[in-house]
């Protein structure tokens, strides 16, 4: 993705848990930005400006903080899992004409072969990217595929200026055969009770003897 | 129905129930899963439950995963007993499951019959969850 999206942050001047929630609590989420050998700098976000730019993989960001303006890319972002809110993010400092090692989301394209059924063995691939260049995600078209056929790391179609950076055998899609679901046999309750009266007269029995 | 082959400790002390998960929070295998959102102990039957739910909704396609696993043992003492001599004996094996936690997965499935399939199995488990996608995002 090569617009860069603009975000105002203001430095961080108060630390620690209860400064961190009070921050949040007023719609600003913390983050550090570190990378090139700088110190890190610890800054609020505007929440929900953020959140929006987050919803691009691997977006590229320009941070201002006062009159720096630094570009950025996301490097881990830390959410709270029930709530699904950003708690802090994680900022790598990037240059440009840099390149990059980031995982890029694959997004399936078309339908398989009616019967069959795709599975997704690796939803981000690895690849080495310039950062001002970074692709958003790329497409693995399963169109037609048939039982038994594969896609590997190698074959994806990466975007110009992307080089891959894991191993090119890896799965990333395979197609299996449908499996049919047993379904349970269903006995008519007659057949039930009658083998039940059955039991109940073999033990009856076998009490009687017993006397 | 899942039961651990062998453990170390035949009886254990209740699992903790405080805190949200820490891991297993994200959809990792398939495209639409269930996640709990409050603690419980969902026992071996629940799940094996859930999981039939699901797979005979959906009948033929799809692959369905369960990402949690009951490997902690809950004892009972026999009715009316005494109290005292000792521990019970292991009556369930539980899965502690804390919010956040992703339960089950299910891929290959259009997001309807997903949805449906995972609601039938969402009845079947002791706590509030709800329906995620990978489609969907986090945010």
């Amino acid at each position: 993705m090569s617009d860069q999206l603009i975000l105002e942050a203001e430095a961080r001047t108060e630390f620690g848990k209860g400064a961190s929630r009070r921050a949040r609590a007023a719609g600003k989420i913390p983050a550090v930005l570190y990378g090139h050998g700088t110190d890190p700098r610890h800054v609020l976000l505007p929440g929900h400006a953020t959140t929006l730019a987050l919803k691009h993989s691997n977006a590229l960001l320009s941070i201002v903080v006062g009159k720096d303006s630094e570009l950025v890319i996301v490097k881990d972002v830390q959410t709270d899992p029930v709530h699904q809110v950003i708690e802090h993010i994680d900022l790598l400092i990037v240059k440009k004409g840099e390149k990059l090692a980031v995982d890029v989301p694959v997004h399936l394209m078309g339908e398989s072969f009616p019967g069959t059924l795709h599975v997704l063995e690796h939803a981000t691939i690895r690849v080495l990217a310039e950062a001002t260049h970074l692709p958003e995600s790329v497409e693995v078209s399963i169109e037609g595929l048939v039982d038994g056929d594969k896609i590997h790391a190698g074959e994806v179609v990466l975007p110009e200026g992307v080089e891959l950076q894991m191993d090119p055998e890896a799965l990333v899609v395979g197609i299996t055969h449908q499996t049919r679901v047993e379904e349970p046999v269903v006995r008519a309750e007659a057949e039930v009770a009658a083998e039940a009266a059955a039991a109940a007269e073999a033990s009856a029995e076998s009490e009687s003897s017993e006397e | 129905m899942l039961i651990p082959r062998r453990v170390k400790h035949r009886k254990q002390h209740h699992p903790g129930r405080s805190g949200a998960a820490t891991g297993g929070t994200k959809i990792a295998f398939g495209d639409f899963a269930i996640q709990a959102l409050e603690p419980a102990y969902v026992t071996n039957r629940q799940i094996e439950a859930a999981r039939i739910a699901v797979t005979r909704h959906i009948k033929r396609g799809g692959k369905v995963w369960i990402t949690i696993y009951p490997d902690r043992p809950l004892t009972k003492k026999p009715a009316e007993t005494r109290m005292g001599s000792g521990k019970g004996s292991p009556e369930w094996w539980v899965a502690n499951v804390k919010p956040g936690r992703v339960l089950f997965e299910l891929g290959g499935v259009d997001e309807a019959l997903a949805r449906e399939a995972l609601r039938r199995a969402q009845h079947k488990l002791p706590m509030k969850t709800r329906f995620i996608s990978r489609e969907g995002g986090e945010f």
